[in-house]
């Protein structure tokens, strides 16, 4: 089908953009590689009238930079593709999880085209909604795409995963932001008032609808790991139908430090593809400061990841089967980081 | 006889240079000058009454040339003279999301979809039905008043005494199996490019597997003479059967056209390829097996019930392959098939790669696996037990003429260490087997005459080119270089001398199609017979011209050669010279019909099963199931098929993988998933077709059984392959975990619940023959 008609602005600095974005408000889209937002435009899940291509900021200002110091630790340019950031042998013997999980995004093109900011603004998904004007026309469209169409019901929009209610459940489908969790990654943001940071755990809503804490005149510049992060074993587990390409039906990723003498000295654990957002799963990093591997804590790290996941019918598996992934991947990540850090390092 | 020089070699096929260079055309590559951009509206409702459609506000927008309703083409079709039940734009009813309602053609693609926002339909909504076995309790709102409790047919065959048959087993297993709804999501999206001409004919090119079906039905519905239509097929990017019946675009595009008096293309998106659909309908079977003592099957009682969505198409011949092909693969003295087709309110179902067959075939090989089991038999050893001896003609009337399934099991038998690792594997891991067959075309065609199936021209005129002029479609299966091997063959010269004119209805003579396997068998021997012909044709002008006999006169390596006569040697070129002296420009023909022993039994329903000649396949399967997740990993298949002779070993593997591919995606991982009618996976994203990168390492072995009458000896190979691989999948997963699944795809979901229902197996422990999730 046909795009709809917009118009196509290449600002030539984070300020031109910031200005352009600041000037259209919700009129305008930001598009980095497009892997995400063309194919949406093509089913016209909105319709910009600008879009603002920033791929052409890529070199002036340091948006695909890839920098490493032991001071100021990684800093990642938005604009890097998912492959620099997965190929980068920096990331790839530093940060581990992140190469991992960026490594399982799509396919080859796709992570050719794709950016790492890209990545951590996706849009949220559902089988509901990631649908043609048509087809969500025929359905009568649901509370994250409302159509003004007279199919709509008399009872106004509804979401068909959680009939009755207000919140929308489109599941967070990134697979690079749940890495980034666990090494505590930053975010720089622009804007209107220059550059701001933010925690990237504050950065997601929890809301299907509105997911990123991003202002409509704000752009992500880059993103940044404290340096005591580095070296941290990690991995991180995808479940899906097909493992060439396929976006996550859930996700489980994982960063460990852990003492020669198989001891834990931190970990986070964090979910994708289970809620709204990316979310870490709360108390394990204490629970595990301290221990060596067993079973039996293992599968409580893992019974605790099960709560926080709460995966609806926003895809063609079941939520039962996902929330059971994510106990087994859970599981088997944590084995995995115990496992490395006690033999060789990878 | 000289050796063979191009049959049995692995040619490439001679259009695969234009395909992977990027510069072959396909349908939706034509453009013309002032060629509009079609779109079609479609309904939003599974079922609803059109109680007005207003086109005003359409057809006034700047740029909409046309815009058709169903008031434009009222003249129902479909494939099957049976089944004539549907209108390109449905005229009184829309009956499943989807059904086409209207089409604009417009100067741009948006203004053509911004039109179809101004089409106001005003519809009355009914009941829809969704569920097969619901739809045909139905006491009231029929999809079609002619069909009573929607069901659009049902067979019921008993051949030989099935009571008796099962009294005399020892074994009987009865088990209910569910095929989900798969699709053919071939890689190019269906279009049409229809040219009004200045003298008011019409040409029309189409992703066609049936120019001639085509033909047929633009005439009915335009109201035009054949004669005045001209259909071409130009490259398909797959066809798989989902491109085997008139699909509404083609139609669509064509009324648009004599509308507008313009070119008019129309290609689909992919939501409306997968909308088109004509795929593989969800299936239950439940499959009743009786097993003597001694490893025999005494008998066979099969229930189908398919869900054919809301039209016709091809559904009766559907659920007849279903039963009738119960028959002919092994030796079944008792059989009784009771089969129905429903309607339902979503998209028509049609024919797919091994059309019918498949899923009760999933089910056959499934209960036989588990009836070795109980009777102590290998499973591999269960069919060796049952096999025909052919040339022999079934108990439901097939006649086989060739038959290489015995070496076909020896050979994957041998090849895959069966008998070292068939129930010894450590658990998670198993190997599975299972056989299928497939009909080299049908001996009955589908419209009843006795017009040969198929014809093939060949004119050679000064330049001593070769023409071949054939109806028959390539769409990927290697139609076009089977012709060429076959005329290079007889004629004795290179491939490159030959020109090949396909499936063009002004050019070529009329074959069926490519469907039901039919190409290489029915349009190789017409092929055949043409080159033989004109043979004898150059033959006899270089003996009239010699003062020679023909008898000891030879073509080969470009040349005529005398065999008795070693200082006669002329150049092609110079022999087909001598033949122009007396004939003027050379022209030969070849026609095939099946003959009249081949085309089965006298009872209603007799006419679909038939065919002149069967391929057979023996696969095994080896998996990995991970019993944390239910994930199952497909480790290597081993397939072999007997396609009688392999014209092109390279074509042949290639046919036999890509079904075996097409087999793993229905076993594992592809279903089309419905919510009240809806379409939930309208997408190759969501509709999960494997990538290579999925797709495990497949081994082809090819058997030759030299069939007697087809061309070279060769049958069938692009279907009758992949029934096979689903059964030996679901056969490899019971070896490794001990489970049955009876319901596909067989998804780790599906698994994990039956692991759990078998409940306290201790991991290490081998399950035995009655693991408890049977």
């Amino acid at each position: 089908m046909s795009m709809p008609a917009f118009r196509l602005e290449r600002p030539r600095s984070v300020a031109g953009a910031v200005s352009i974005l600041a000037a259209h408000g919700p009129d305008a889209m930001i598009l980095a590689g497009g892997t995400d937002v063309v194919p949406n435009l093509q089913m016209k899940l909105f319709s910009p009238r600008v879009l603002v291509d920033i791929k052409s900021l890529a070199k002036v200002c340091r948006l695909s930079a890839i920098e490493w110091s032991p001071g100021n630790g990684l800093r990642i340019g938005a604009l890097s593709t998912l492959t620099a950031v997965c190929e980068s042998l920096l990331i790839q013997e530093k940060f581990p999880v992140l190469a991992r999980a960026v490594a399982t995004i799509a396919g080859p093109l796709q992570r050719n085209m794709g950016t790492l900011g890209g990545n951590l603004c996706l849009e949220t998904r559902c089988h509901w909604y990631n649908q043609s004007e048509f087809w969500r026309k025929s359905l009568g469209g649901c509370l994250k795409l409302q159509v003004s169409d007279a199919l709509a019901g008399k009872e106004g929009p509804v979401c068909h995963v959680a009939p009755g209610g207000r919140r929308c459940w489109a599941a967070w489908s990134g697979d690079a932001a749940p890495a980034l969790l666990t090494l505590d990654a930053e975010i720089e943001i622009a804007g209107p008032a220059g550059l701001r940071r933010v925690a990237l755990a504050q950065f997601y809503r929890n809301d299907g609808m509105d997911r990123i804490a991003l202002g409509r005149d704000e752009l992500l510049t880059a993103v940044r790991v404290p340096p005591r992060m580095a070296g941290r074993r990690g991995n991180y587990r995808k479940l899906r139908v097909r493992n060439s390409i396929d976006y996550p039906l859930a996700g489980v990723a994982v960063s460990m430090d852990v003492d020669p003498r198989g001891v834990c000295r931190d970990a986070r654990l964090a979910l994708t593809a289970v809620n709204p957002a990316p979310l870490l799963v709360k108390e394990v990093g204490e629970w595990l400061i301290g221990q060596t591997a067993s079973p039996e804590l293992i599968e409580r790290v893992a019974q605790q990841a099960i709560r926080t996941a709460k995966p609806l019918t926003t895809s063609g598996s079941t939520p039962v089967y996902r929330r059971d992934m994510v106990r087994v991947f859970t599981r088997r990540a944590l084995e995995e980081a115990w496992r490395e850090t006690a033999g060789a390092p990878v | 006889m000289a050796m063979n020089s191009v049959i049995g070699k692995p040619l490439p096929m001679i259009e695969s240079r234009a395909k992977v260079t990027g510069l072959g055309k396909y349908a939706d590559d034509l453009s013309v000058p002032g060629m509009l951009i079609g779109r079609i509206l479609h309904s939003p409702h599974a079922h609803a009454v059109i109680r007005s459609i207003d086109t005003s506000r359409a057809e006034a927008l700047p740029g909409v040339k046309a815009v058709a309703t169903g008031r434009d083409a009222p003249h129902p079709y479909g494939i099957l003279p049976i089944g004539h039940d549907e209108c390109v734009f449905t005229v009184d009813k829309a009956r499943y999301i989807g059904d086409n309602i209207a089409a604009v053609a417009a100067t741009s693609a948006a203004i053509a979809e911004q039109a179809l926002d101004l089409i106001h339909v005003d519809y009355e909504l009914l009941p829809a039905f969704f569920d097969p076995l619901e739809s045909m309790q139905s006491a009231e709102h029929w999809l079609h008043p002619t069909k009573p409790n929607n069901i659009e047919k049902e067979y019921h065959h008993l051949f030989g005494s099935v009571d008796e048959g099962f009294a005399q087993a020892a074994f009987v297993l009865e088990q209910r199996f569910f095929a989900g709804e798969v699709t053919h999501a071939a890689m190019e999206p269906h279009a049409t490019l229809a040219i009004w001409e200045p003298d008011g004919r019409l040409t029309v090119h189409s992703s066609t597997q049936v120019p001639y079906y085509l033909h047929r039905t633009l005439s009915e519905v335009l109201e035009m003479p054949m004669s005045q239509i001209r259909v071409i097929k130009p490259l398909i990017g797959g066809g798989f059967g989902g491109k085997s019946e008139i699909i509404p675009l083609e139609v669509a595009a064509s009324v648009l056209a004599k509308m507008a008096k313009r070119p008019v293309k129309i290609t689909y998106t992919r939501e409306e390829v997968f909308l088109a659909h004509r795929g593989r309908p969800i299936t239950i079977v439940d499959m009743k097996v009786g097993l003597t003592e001694e490893g025999k099957i005494s008998a066979v009682a099969a229930r189908v019930v398919q869900d054919g969505g809301a039209y016709c198409g091809y559904g009766p011949v559907t659920v007849l392959y279903s039963g009738a092909l119960l028959g002919a693969l092994y030796d079944i003295p008792n059989v009784r098939y009771d089969g129905f087709r429903v309607l339902t309110n979503k998209p028509a179902c049609g024919a797919m790669r091994g059309h019918g067959t498949v899923n009760v075939r999933f089910a056959f090989e499934s209960v036989l696996d588990d009836l070795a089991r109980d009777a102590g038999i290998d499973p591999a050893e269960v069919r060796r037990r049952n096999l025909l001896k052919a040339p022999c003609i079934t108990v439901n009337g097939l006649r086989v003429t060739s038959y290489g399934l015995p070496e076909c099991i020896e050979k994957v038998v041998e090849r895959s260490g069966w008998k070292e690792k068939q129930g010894k594997l450590p658990y998670g891991k198993g190997i599975g087997i299972a056989c299928s067959h497939y009909v080299s075309g049908a001996a009955n065609p589908i419209i009843r005459s006795n017009i040969p199936h198929t014809t093939v021209h060949i004119k050679i005129d000064r330049d001593a080119g070769v023409t071949v002029y054939t109806g028959a479609s390539e769409i990927g299966q290697g139609s076009d270089t089977m012709h060429v091997q076959i005329v290079a063959e007889i004629l004795g010269v290179r491939p490159e001398r030959i020109r090949l004119i396909a499936a063009d209805t002004e050019l070529t003579p009329i074959d069926l199609g490519s469907y039901s396997s039919r190409v290489t068998f029915m349009a190789g021997n017409a092929c055949l017979e043409a080159a033989r012909n004109m043979r004898a044709q150059i033959l006899e002008g270089v003996a009239a011209k010699y003062k020679l006999g023909t008898a000891m006169l030879d073509m080969r390596d470009e040349q005529v050669i005398s065999l008795d006569d070693s200082r006669l040697r002329l150049t092609f070129d110079e022999a087909v010279a001598a033949a122009l002296e007396f004939r003027g420009a050379l022209v030969a023909k070849g026609t095939y019909a099946p003959p009249e022993e081949s085309r089965g039994g006298k009872h209603k329903g007799a006419g679909v099963g038939p065919s002149p000649s069967y391929s057979y396949s023996a696969q095994t399967v080896e998996v990995s199931v991970d019993t944390d997740t239910g994930q199952i990993r497909v480790e290597k298949i081993i397939a072999a098929h007997d396609c009688g002779r392999a014209l092109n070993p390279l074509t042949v593997e290639g046919q036999v993988e890509g079904s075996v591919y097409m087999g793993l995606g229905q076993a594992l991982q592809e279903e089309m998933v419905w919510d009240n009618g809806r379409l939930m996976n309208p997408s190759l994203l969501e509709y999960k077709i494997a990538t290579t990168l999925e797709t495990p390492e497949i081994e082809s072995i090819i058997v030759e059984s030299i069939d007697p009458e087809g061309p070279f000896g060769a049958k069938e190979a692009g279907e009758g392959s992949l029934a096979a691989t689903i059964p030996a999948v679901a056969n490899a997963i019971y070896d490794a975990v001990g489970v049955r699944i009876n319901s596909l795809p067989i998804t780790p979901e599906k698994i994990l619940a039956a692991l759990r229902e078998k409940g306290k197996q201790q991991r290490g422990g081998k399950s035995g023959s009655n693991g408890g999730a049977r």
